[in-house]
């Protein structure tokens, strides 16, 4: 039973560390899920005690550690607001956007022992809930491709655009193009609450995906 | 009341998007699996025949199966669509029934498993209450049973009666003693091991008391007297230890020997006192023999040995030092130094001191390594040696510590995700063990005195 602020870098680590295997996991499953590649590259594996599909192609997985790695200094933070997958047709426009709303209690505190084995339990069912999102939402287009945008608050970006994380993994502001999406319709899948974070996530989808 | 849970079903596919397996929705209502089944069978019916919404389903299939000539039984969970075909290759189908019910599609069955996770995590205790499967012997085991289960690891696990009762289990164990005990550092043991068996298995059923009177030669010995008082508590709590005599016996002689200090006269106190109670004060370490601690202060010898049981490595590592020249050196030091090996092999990184230390004892496999220390640094990246660090630190683990380097190989291809500190530090560890090694490998003696 302890009780941390933000101050302490420590537990801003561990939330961040948290999130980006979670992000990692769910990146992975959305792809599989929205078929924007091909099922053969998946292979079955186990995260927070339950079977998921991870893509086994090193530079698919490089790509997504890569722009995670990036993004873990801004959730440490809390300057990251969202991180968004965006789903995008062959000319580039969006298609679908799976927006993971994050924001994390100024003061974290960890009051309960289970925490841990609560959150794991509460990103269990958003994992559950992105396996079946299909459901909800119409097929895409052949030829899709993804990217990775993250909305960020004030003007953390500035520092992300002077230092590189990672050398040749530039970030630049997202075109006008693939932010904006004509007719969206929204389709919240999950909420979840805990001490530590909070996040939501939700899929806009474009009415006429064809 | 019967249409209730047609909405409650409805309400969970379409309004929760859930998937709605049986075992979840029995749990979840309290009835009873086979009526959740026949719930989602209607509930099904009803909707085909309204035929609004899409839904899909799954079912499972059990029967009798000929594959190549061999008969199987196969059970499978399958897709509707699937249904009717996998039906028709089982030669007899037992039982058919739906499985779940939801609205999309799913591509694999991972959701499955996770639907049910959390509802069974929940319901853990009682996660067959509703359950079709009755087997009136499987009931579960009682504390006291626990407990013993719990004491055994030891025991091997061939002897199929050994959790019902500690008297079935010690006639098949007292075969282990005797080959432990000629190894041991018992040689003086070793003529007293058949009776001694026979002992400690006529002490356990019998439960004597008597066994306290020939450890009165181990009281001067200060350190099982120091730890006599902690180890009554410690053994007060216990029920029964039996497979843990055979080692206990090799501890007690092993305390014995370096709690006097001196190798010579522990041999000689030992034929002196009378070999019988010798031997029960060895073997004896049942609950009864604890309950006698009050009485005598020889007791609290064995409960020290109970504890060594524990420290086992320790004391042996202790023993080695005084009696170089004592039998089980040879055999008895390899356990402990593959035991240091195995546990600084998942911290590589972290640990780097013990690491350190280990290696010394790695000149008993030096013949090993010698081929592979010599690999060229040849992955010089962007970001610094730690590639490079690493094929010549793989290397340098023995044979033995094979999947060390497998783990470590997938690695390299991710240099940038470590930090400039931890590449430090790993520099700085591998200078430290790259020195140890030469160091070690060129005397041997030296692993003798640092294998602490």
């Amino acid at each position: 039973m302890t009780t941390l602020t933000r101050q302490d870098l420590n537990f801003g680590q561990v939330v961040a560390d948290i999130l980006c295997e979670f992000l990692e996991v769910a990146i992975h499953l959305i792809l599989y899920v929205r078929e924007v590649y091909p099922s053969g590259i998946f292979q079955k594996r186990k995260k927070y005690n339950v079977p998921v599909q991870m893509s086994c192609h090193p530079e698919l997985n490089q790509y997504i550690q890569d722009t995670l790695h990036c993004v873990k200094p801004l959730i440490e933070k809390n300057d990251a607001e969202k991180v968004v997958v965006v789903i995008m047709d062959k000319e580039h426009h969006p298609v679908e956007r799976f927006v993971f709303e994050i924001s994390q209690p100024p003061l974290l505190s960890i009051s309960s022992d289970t925490l841990l084995s609560h959150v794991e339990q509460l990103l269990r069912a958003f994992i559950l809930k992105i396996s079946v999102c299909d459901a909800v939402l119409n097929n895409n287009p052949p030829g899709c491709s993804f990217t990775v945008l993250v909305h960020t608050r004030d003007s953390a970006t500035r520092n992300m655009e002077k230092v590189q994380v990672i050398k040749d993994f530039p970030w630049i502001v997202a075109d006008e193009q693939e932010v904006h999406m004509q007719e969206p319709r929204l389709i919240p899948l999950k909420t979840m609450t805990s001490d530590i974070v909070k996040m939501q996530l939700y899929v806009e989808e474009r009415a006429q995906k064809t | 009341m019967d249409e209730l849970y047609l909405d409650n079903i409805d309400e969970y596919v379409n309004d929760h998007d859930k998937i709605v397996t049986y075992k979840w929705l029995s749990l979840t209502l309290g009835v009873h699996v086979n009526t959740a089944k026949q719930m989602l069978f209607h509930y099904l019916d009803h909707k085909r025949k309204e035929s609004s919404g899409q839904l899909h389903a799954t079912y499972l299939v059990s029967g009798k199966m000929v594959d190549n000539g061999q008969t199987s039984h196969k059970v499978s969970v399958v897709r509707e669509e699937q249904l009717e075909d996998f039906k028709a290759k089982m030669s007899l189908i037992v039982s058919v029934h739906v499985y779940s019910v939801q609205k999309a599609l799913l591509k694999d069955s991972s959701p499955l498993y996770s639907v049910d996770y959390d509802a069974v995590r929940d319901n853990l205790k009682n996660c067959s209450r509703y359950s079709a499967i009755r087997c009136a012997s499987a009931v579960p085991l009682s504390s006291v049973e626990l407990q013993q289960t719990r004491q055994t690891p030891q025991a091997p696990t061939p002897e199929p009666a050994v959790k019902k009762s500690s008297m079935n289990g010690d006639l098949p164990l007292t075969s282990k003693p005797p080959a432990k005990q000629q190894k041991g550092i018992m040689g003086m043991f070793a003529n007293k091991t058949a009776s001694k068996n026979q002992d400690s298995s006529r002490e356990v059923k019998s439960k004597q008391k008597e066994e306290a009177d020939a450890p009165v030669v181990d009281v001067p010995k200060s350190k099982p007297a120091v730890k006599a008082s902690p180890m009554t508590n410690f053994f007060g709590t216990q029920k029964a230890k039996k497979p843990d005599k055979s080692v206990k016996e090799e501890e007690t002689a092993a305390a014995a020997a370096a709690a006097a200090q001196s190798s010579s006269t522990a041999p000689q106190q030992r034929p002196s006192s009378p070999p019988e109670e010798k031997q029960e004060a060895a073997a004896g370490q049942s609950t009864k023999n604890t309950k006698k601690d009050s009485r005598s202060k020889t007791k609290r010898i064995e409960d020290s040995d109970s504890e060594e049981e524990k420290m086992e490595k320790k004391k042996r590592r202790r023993i080695k030092k005084p009696e170089p020249d004592s039998s089980d050196e040879d055999v008895i030091p390899d356990s402990p130094q593959q035991m240091e090996i195995k546990e600084s092999l998942p911290q590589p990184k972290k640990e780097i001191e013990p690491v350190s230390h280990s290696h010394p004892s790695l000149p008993v496999m030096k013949t090993r390594k010698r081929r592979r220390v010599l690999k060229s640094r040849t992955f010089l990246d962007d970001e610094g040696c730690i590639v490079t660090e690493k094929g010549y630190e793989s290397e340098s683990y023995s044979e033995a510590e094979e999947d060390v380097p497998v783990k470590q190989a997938p690695k390299n291809p991710f240099p940038a995700k470590l930090t400039a500190s931890n590449k430090e530090d790993e520099k700085k560890g591998q200078k430290k063990t790259a020195s140890a090694n030469k160091g070690t490998k060129q005397a041997s003696i030296m692993g003798f005195f640092q294998k602490k």
